[in-house]
């Protein structure tokens, strides 16, 4: 009368390995991996999706893939320590395996997006996740009408993928505006929080859709900016971040309410979730 | 459906055929209380249970479940079911066991769960006697029971057996039943209305009006007040036979190289069950017990209807009586909810 | 691999927890290979100055003029861990930090001598930097092989939750104390222990320590209502393990 023998493949917790390409450090606490599947399958995703990633022993956590899917010889993580499992995979180097589950949840609307104007604003480590729907636009510059980009970080030493900035910033059709909150003698560019970059950007208007993802206290205060030049509320779209056991709607750890961040998100449409007092 | 009959000079004996064949989990005493457990003799079944401490999931979702394991080298699943009989399920339960089955199966398909749960033949049985806290006569009425295979009920001298699957219909071969007759299956019917009708606690409202009552009660200052003497204990979260999240840690051999990812059953009213670390620091999304006791009521009265078709509480009343404080009765907390 | 040197100190506590370690057996024999020990009370009396990787401190701080020794142990020691309830929270040599007249109750005719002078029993942590801590009396096993563990092969911290005994307890499908007409602290201790008293049949005492923001207030009704304490215990019922953590204290 049964049933499974426990082949592997049903297994929704057993990770696949990955290689590493190359992992390079990128400021004091974030690396940056460049992976691809040992079993030689492309890793197959959308912008905006998620993985858990994983070492034996230490456990799992879950990351925003940085590359864009339009790139399929490999795939792109950025590591931040903060625990455990992060410290774990930090010291992964080039050759070492990492454990990969997933892509899993929902990414950025590319659909509503074509044919739009887009203005992505990332703060911080937000600009990892972020990174994989800039580099699919710039890989389809045409798909897409005007983008823009606000980019702040605390300080100039945690400026992350400065090789991207630097082609962002030259790429025509692009506005790519930074700012931090404390300059030093490096910094030319803007000094604030990330709202004073409103200020400079030129042509958003109420069709404008547009992409969130930093720190909580980042959301309320750009929402405002964002309401004041009229866009509404369903055209902003948030990446949130909750911490997630099984990434497949089953752990109830990464619940708002009643979404569930692995499966409904973790990138939501902000009038969907506004209402939620547990989303920021 | 097939309705058969067994007498009681049977029942000891289909119990032991069924033992020869496999595991039978079933209720036994625990002291003052009942638990499912693997019968090791016939003489332990207690069909006149109450309730158990636990709810009957823990047959194929073990509190603590190995997922993967690793030898240093190679992730392994540890997928690995054996055929056993789930016996003496009460109708709440089963009801409670249809949903983990929907929650492990629906958008993902969990295999570490679903694998054991079909190796599992269930077999219901009648409310002997109801626990002090018991209300499922007036709750989730809209959820059907069902996914059981074989349903006993008590009756003179014997037990009505519902066929109900082929699962079922297999066990027929292990004892002596015969056709029920029209007198007994009537009886039957009556001893599980009857059931029904006798719970010593009672909700007031239909699962809609509460829902909407719930919801609309989210930013009430009652949560503060019912909550006040919560012990973020998270007992009300793990007796509970709908509850079915769960905390993952990898465990080291003594090696220091092999290791064992498994999971364990958690609780949302725990204070660590909403903790993050987001953007480097820590946030806890339901930081007051407040919040994470409301969430508990939303999620088993409204946040999971529409996936359930009914709300996510069966009225086993096991969470009533597992509080030490005393706060985590469904049917004080709601009917307290209606009333404002 | 370099063994790992070792060292045991013991303050005030009743030393059962280094009893408890040899009674590991097979664990600790593994153990053993992998360390050096280079002071250990219990087992031998050679002593040195040198410095050690990981100083094991037993008991608590309950003498000033024990700062001076946990001072130079800190200095000699790269890690220091503070193992069972006395070194991590006090233990129950803190049920005498609310009265003054212990001495007269405890020793009577000897109360005056010299030796038993002491002022509040507190855990190790409150005179020096303390890396890791094994809580539990005696020590919980597990924990403590899993902080070795990870000191000798440099696997992951071990995961000890936040939550109270009660999640364990109900997770191993014990008959509640209340149920039986007992008390028990589970509510408001400090999980991690695999909630083994209640599974024995006795209240948990909360040799761990309380939980962070432990429901004092609601503790005591439920002493008094449920468990059927007479006030006057279910005041006092905490002092035992956890008199640091009242809210008194
Ligand atoms: S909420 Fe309480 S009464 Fe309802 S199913 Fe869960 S344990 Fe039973
Ligand atoms: S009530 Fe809490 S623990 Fe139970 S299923 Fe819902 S979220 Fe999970
Ligand atoms: S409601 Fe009761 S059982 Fe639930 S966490 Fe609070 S004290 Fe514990
Ligand atoms: S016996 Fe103690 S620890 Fe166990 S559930 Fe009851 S109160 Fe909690
Ligand atoms: S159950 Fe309580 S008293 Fe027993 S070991 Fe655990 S914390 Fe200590
Ligand atoms: S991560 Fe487990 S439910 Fe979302």
């Amino acid at each position: 009368m049964s049933c499974s023998c426990g082949s592997n493949a049903e297994n929704v917790f057993l990770p696949k390995e990955a290689e590493i390409i190359s992992a390079k450090k990128m400021t004091d606490t974030e690396t940056h991996f460049s992976l691809r599947m040992k079993d030689g399958s492309t890793f197959d995703f959308e912008p905006g999706q998620i993985v858990e990633a994983g070492v034996f022993g230490f456990g799992e956590i879950p990351l925003g893939l940085s590359s864009s899917p339009t790139q399929t010889d490999s795939f792109e993580l950025v590591v931040r320590e903060v625990g455990k499992v992060s410290k774990a995979l930090t010291e992964l180097g080039e050759g070492d395996t990492m454990m990969i589950r997933g892509p899993m949840g929902k990414g950025f609307p590319l659909a509503e997006l074509r044919g739009k104007d887009v203005l992505i604003v990332a703060g911080g480590i937000g600009l990892c996740p972020t990174r994989s729907l800039i580099r699919y636009i710039m890989a389809r510059r045409d798909e897409f009408k005007k983008f823009t980009l606000f980019y702040g970080t605390r300080s100039p030493k945690e400026l992350l993928f400065e090789e991207d900035l630097v082609e962002w910033r030259a790429s025509d059709g692009v506005a790519c505006l930074e700012t931090v909150d404390q300059a030093d003698e490096s910094w030319k560019g803007n000094v604030g929080v990330i709202t004073t970059l409103f200020e400079k950007a030129e042509g958003l208007d109420a069709d404008t859709h547009v992409i969130i993802c930093g720190p909580p206290v980042m959301y309320k205060f750009v929402i405002q900016k964002l309401v004041s030049i009229g866009i509404p509320h369903s055209n902003v779209f948030v990446d949130l971040e909750r911490r997630m056991k099984c990434g497949i709607g089953k752990c109830g750890h990464c619940q708002i309410n009643d979404k569930y961040v692995c499966l409904d998100g973790p990138v939501f449409r902000f009038s969907d979730i506004e209402e939620l007092e547990e989303a920021i | 459906m097939k309705r058969c009959y067994i007498s009681d000079e049977h029942l000891n004996g289909f119990v032991e055929a069924l033992m020869g064949r496999g595991p039978v989990i079933a209720p036994v005493a625990k002291q003052s209380r009942f638990v499912f457990e693997k019968l090791e003799t016939v003489d332990d079944l207690m069909l006149d249970y109450d309730t158990t401490i636990l709810p009957p999931k823990v047959a194929f979702f073990p509190t603590k479940q190995e997922l993967v394991t690793f030898d240093g080298k190679e992730a392994k699943s540890c997928i690995n079911p054996t055929d056993q009989v789930l016996f003496g399920v009460h109708p709440y339960d089963i009801k409670g066991i249809a949903m983990s089955d929907k929650f492990y199966t629906d958008s993902h398909v969990d295999e570490n769960y679903m694998a054991n749960r079909r190796a599992t033949t269930i077999v219901g049985s009648s409310v002997q006697k109801h626990y002090k806290h018991a209300f499922f006569g007036s709750v989730c009425m809209e959820v059907e029971v069902i996914g059981h295979d074989m349903f006993l009920t008590r009756v003179a001298g014997g037990y009505v057996a519902d066929v109900l699957t082929d699962k079922g219909e297999a066990l027929l071969g292990l004892g002596q039943f015969g056709d029920a007759t029209d007198a007994q299956a009537g009886e039957a019917d009556q001893v599980n209305q009857a059931a029904m009708e006798n719970c010593p606690e009672k909700l007031e409202n239909t699962s809609a009006q509460i829902r909407d009552k719930m919801r609309s009660s989210f930013r009430s200052d009652v949560w503060e007040e019912l909550s006040e003497d919560c012990f973020s204990c998270g007992s009300c979260n793990t007796v509970c036979p709908t509850c079915y999240c769960f905390d993952v840690q990898d465990e080291w051999g003594l090696d220091g190289v092999s290791a064992t990812r498994c999971r364990t059953w958690d609780s949302c009213l725990t204070a660590e069950f909403s903790e993050v670390s987001v953007q480097g620091g820590c946030e806890n999304f339901r930081e007051q017990r407040a919040e994470r006791f409301r969430h508990r009521f939303m999620r088993k009265a409204a946040y999971l209807n529409e996936q359930l078709g009914g709300p996510a509480c069966v009225g086993c009343g096991r969470c009533s009586g597992a509080c030490t404080a005393d706060i985590a009765n469904p049917v004080v907390v709601i009917n307290k909810i209606m009333e404002q | 691999m370099a063994k790992v040197k070792c060292a045991w100190f013991d303050f005030a506590s009743c030393e059962g927890c280094q009893i408890e370690l040899t009674n590991y057996g097979e664990p600790f024999v593994e153990l053993l290979q992998h360390i050096e020990i280079v002071e250990f009370r219990e087992v031998m009396t050679e002593k040195t100055e040198a410095p050690i990787d990981v100083a094991f401190i037993e008991g608590s701080f309950t003498r000033e003029s024990d700062r001076a020794k946990l001072e130079r142990i800190r200095d000699r020691a790269a890690v220091v861990v503070a193992y069972g309830s006395c070194a991590t929270c006090g233990g129950i040599n803190a049920l005498k930090n609310h009265t003054d007249d212990y001495k007269q109750e405890v020793y009577g005719a000897d109360a005056d001598k010299p030796h038993l002078d002491s002022t509040k029993a507190l855990p190790i942590s409150a005179a020096i930097k303390v890396d890791y801590e094994v809580k539990g009396c005696p020590m919980d096993k597990d924990e403590f092989l899993g902080i070795v563990q990870q000191l000798v092969h440099g696997t992951a911290k071990v995961y000890v939750p936040s939550y109270p005994v009660c999640v364990e307890c109900k997770r191993r499908g014990t008959v509640c104390r209340f149920d039986e007409g007992d008390y028990c602290l589970g509510p408001i201790a400090q999980a991690g222990c695999g909630a083994p008293c209640p599974a024995d049949g006795i209240p948990c005492e909360a040799c761990r320590g309380m939980v962070q923001d432990a429901n004092q207030k609601s503790m005591e009704k439920v002493l008094m209502e449920n468990g059927k304490l007479p006030e006057r215990w279910a005041k006092q019922k905490t002092r035992m393990f956890t008199a640091n953590f009242r809210e008194d204290a």
